[in-house]
């Protein structure tokens, strides 16, 4: 074998008391595609961000085509041929696509004009395949266009190796499609592709050799993908483990393995459940967070999960907030558990049996600087009337009970909330949200983030309140969990409702349904 | 006519120098509201200079010296102290308020007005009624230009806003955002000192304590208004100075039905209306929020 692309010896990362890579040693074969697995936490970020030079090791060497480079030198990196396309994109919303070409460069005049700057970048991204107007700006263009743009960013240096940091997060089914079909002509160039990956489906669909990551170790790899089962590699990506622990058909949706299905196909809504929520002809306001709703109409029966698909960004978070009036809905009605709450406050909807796990478990959902007890009692403090009297001593003692039935793991409910980590974290809210009095759950990206435990333990938690007749509202842009936990799927597009499905589901029809194709 | 317009020149280019200051500040991700402070220390050390060392060249140097290791001292508190931007930014405003009064006091053992013989070089007679306009006016519209090159049109301003605007995006091209608005902060106390400077010695040849009187405050409000576009930012400053000087002007014609306070608080009502306009023009879009983020993600 000549020089490997790319080479880590003994690679070892802590965060804190936290080892995000311990020992790490991995080689990749020049001109191949590469997949890097592993579950959340597993340390798949943290390996790419160290090959790229963001992070520096604690120890550990870093080889490129034998030579050995510096770590933690974004530019010795970069000099050397390594490019990083980040999961969340690292390009300026208010940048011009020429504009975000040119700041990545190394070479070219100092100063420039406009037009010399397009004429230099579109024939670039044109050799690329990605089809903009490089005067646009990138807030203004579609997830898709934004990472074929931040590919052809890290595309603009004399790039060798590229690492790809869970680029199929973001996409549409279709979109992964062309973002493979984009891979496997860079391969043909000459470049060596590594993919951070975590579904088992795609590695086995793009990948010449695959490695696993767990809990920041090396488990096997890279392993040639005709040498491995999808069934094995699953077993090597959840860990002996948490496998007996899983629920049949949870691991399988968890690691993306095999084609998505249906596993409620037992569970059956009673025809004559009352609606828990009954949105009729909702319309509101673009705003910063996101598109308008447009005459949107949904329904949930008591004892449903109802899941919502969707690319991001076409009014999920907007839907949320106009559930919990957080934006004002300029048509349209909206009744929670059968009483009308289309002007009314929160506190109100709250009377009436909302329960919202919100996006962003750490600044939405919790107050990470406060208590345990008082996070989990902000529930009842919401709910009560502005000059109720608190009793802390008695909040503490039923905290204590509530987080142990939710097997939180904790010291004490005086601890802060930002000490636990991601999985207890949301725990403590599931704690808090999901109560007897609960009538519509709406959770919003419940497992981003989480492990396989804890992704498996908020799932179960869920059938569990539908099953004692609580109506779930999921938004999520994993379509595994959708099709595994769902009893019907919504696809959203621009703010409004694109289709409807039932299990069994099928992914294409999902899929062009996200993109507005029609079938 | 062209009094008027000497006028609003002399009022007009102090500020927008030290528009320049807060836009290229701004820009790299830090509300610099220590822009007051760096302007009195400009206009004290331009004349205590002129005064101590006999020479107008001698005192730029110590001007620029001085207000750029008080950009170099915000940067330090903000960046490696972790400081809230806006509080070490008044507390660099109070510094140099303060410092100042001190430093006059030490030096000539009063706190009264100064007075040097001389100023900022003319532009002389060639340039006729505006001759007695001071040589940093004539570089000011150039200035504008430069800034304006600098942070549109090179890879330089484009990796500064990028450390403004999304730091984890300029690390990932192997640009440091730290060093990024430490450049900023020296270009912008390059830039205080010629405003500060201007404004003591462009006409007056005076420094009074205090005598920047909010002029710091109201270049961050054209900065805001010109949503940190060094052009935009340019016109709002000038716009600002254009309605100080007729307000001046209706002084001497409305004086007696007008309360004369009210005409002195046009430029700052003026300021208030052009944050309130920015704001509603761009419907609460920001080019610069201004506040980088610390965190990766």
């Amino acid at each position: 074998m000549d020089n490997p692309a790319l080479e880590c010896r003994d690679v070892t990362v802590a965060y804190g008391s936290v080892m995000a890579l311990s020992g790490v040693g991995i080689a990749f074969e020049q001109g191949k595609i590469h997949a890097v697995v592993g579950q959340n936490g597993a340390g798949k970020t943290t390996f790419a961000r160290v090959a790229a030079g963001l992070v520096r090791p604690a120890a550990g060497e870093l080889r490129i085509n034998g030579q050995q480079v510096k770590t933690g030198k974004v530019k010795d990196a970069r000099a050397a041929g390594v490019e990083l396309v980040h999961q969340s994109f690292a390009l300026p919303p208010s940048f011009t696509v020429a504009e975000a070409m040119e700041f990545g460069s190394d070479r070219g005049a100092a100063i420039f004009t406009r037009s010399a700057l397009q004429k230099r970048w579109a024939p670039h991204l044109k050799s690329l395949d990605v089809n903009v107007d490089p005067k646009r700006r990138v807030r203004d263009l579609p997830v898709e266009t934004q990472q074929g743009i931040e590919i052809a960013r890290a595309l603009v240096a004399d790039a060798r190796v590229l690492i790809l940091d869970e680029p199929t997060a973001v996409l549409s089914p279709s979109g992964i499609e062309m973002l493979f079909e984009r891979v496997r002509k860079l391969r043909d160039r000459g470049v060596t592709v590594i993919l951070i990956l975590h579904k088992i489906r795609e590695v086995l669909a793009i990948a010449d050799t695959v490695s696993v990551l767990r809990g920041g170790r090396l488990v096997d790899g890279p392993v040639a993908c005709a040498e491995i089962g999808a069934k094995r590699l699953a077993e090597m990506i959840v860990g002996p483990a948490v496998a007996r622990t899983l629920a049949p058909g949870d691991a399988d949706a968890a690691t993306g393995r095999g084609a998505p299905a249906a596993h409620t196909a037992n569970h059956h809504t009673p025809a004559d459940a009352g609606l828990v929520l009954d949105m009729r002809g909702v319309s509101t306001q673009s705003d910063a967070e996101g598109p308008a709703l447009r005459d949107l109409s949904l329904t949930i029966k008591a004892g449903e999960i109802v899941g919502i698909a969707g690319v991001e960004g076409n009014g999920q978070r907007t839907l949320v907030r106009a559930i919990a009036d957080l934006v004002d809905a300029m048509h349209g009605t909206l009744a929670v558990g059968g009483v009308d709450v289309t002007a009314a406050p929160l506190a109100r909807r709250r009377a009436a049996g909302l329960r919202i796990i919100p996006f962003e478990r750490n600044t939405e959902g919790l107050s990470l600087s406060s208590s345990l007890w008082e996070n989990w009692s902000a529930r009842e403090l919401l709910q009560s009337r502005l000059l109720s009297a608190i009793n802390p001593a008695r909040l503490k003692k039923r905290c204590d009970e509530a987080l142990q039935a939710w097997s939180v793991h904790y010291a004490t409910t005086g601890q802060q909330a930002g000490s636990l980590s991601g999985g207890n974290a949301q725990k403590v809210i599931l704690a808090r949200e999901v109560d007897a009095d609960a009538k519509l759950i709406i959770a919003a990206q419940p497992t981003r983030g989480l492990d396989i435990g804890a992704t498996a333990f908020v799932w179960q938690s869920l059938r569990e309140a539908r099953d004692r007749g609580c109506g779930v509202l999921l938004i999520s842009s994993d379509l595994d969990e959708l099709f595994d936990i769902s009893d019907r799927v919504v696809v959203m597009l621009s703010g409004e409702v694109a289709g409807t499905f039932s299990a069994p589901y099928r992914i294409g029809a999902v899929g062009a349904a996200m993109t507005g194709v029609s079938q | 006519m062209n009094d008027i317009i000497v006028a609003i020149l002399r009022s007009g280019t102090p500020l927008i120098y030290v528009t320049m200051a807060g836009v290229v500040a701004q820009r790299a991700g830090i509300w610099n509201l220590g822009l007051e402070g760096l302007m009195i220390i400009g206009a004290c050390t331009a004349i205590v200079g002129i005064v101590l060392t006999g020479s107008f060249a001698l005192a730029m140097l110590i001007a620029i010296i001085l207000c750029v290791l008080a950009s170099v001292l915000l940067w330090f508190v903000i960046e490696k102290l972790k400081a809230n931007p806006i509080i070490a930014g008044l507390g660099l405003t109070g510094l140099g308020l303060g410092g100042t009064s001190l430093a006059v006091q030490a030096i000539f053992g009063s706190q009264a007005a100064v007075t040097a013989p001389f100023g900022v070089p003319k532009l002389g007679p060639a340039f006729g009624p505006f001759g007695v306009l001071s040589i940093f006016v004539l570089a000011m519209p150039f200035a504008v230009f430069a800034m304006w090159v600098l942070l549109r049109r090179t890879r330089f301003g484009l990796r500064l806003a990028a450390s403004g605007e999304h730091p984890f995006a300029a690390r990932s091209v192997g640009a440091n955002p730290s060093r990024m608005r430490l450049a900023a902060l020296i270009i912008g106390g390059v830039l205080c000192a010629i405003g500060g400077a201007e404004l003591a010695a462009g006409s007056l040849q005076i420094y009074a304590q205090n005598m920047t009187a909010g002029r710091g405050f109201m270049a961050f409000a054209a900065v805001i208004f010109g949503a940190a576009h060094p052009i935009g930012s340019a016109f709002a400053a000038l716009f600002f100075s254009v309605v100080g000087a007729l307000g001046i002007r209706a002084q001497l014609l409305f004086g007696d039905a007008v309360p004369h306070d009210l005409l002195l608080a046009l430029p700052y009502i003026a300021t208030v209306f052009g944050v309130w306009l920015s704001g509603k023009l761009r419907g609460g879009r920001k080019a610069a929020t201004g506040f980088a983020e610390l965190r990766d993600y």
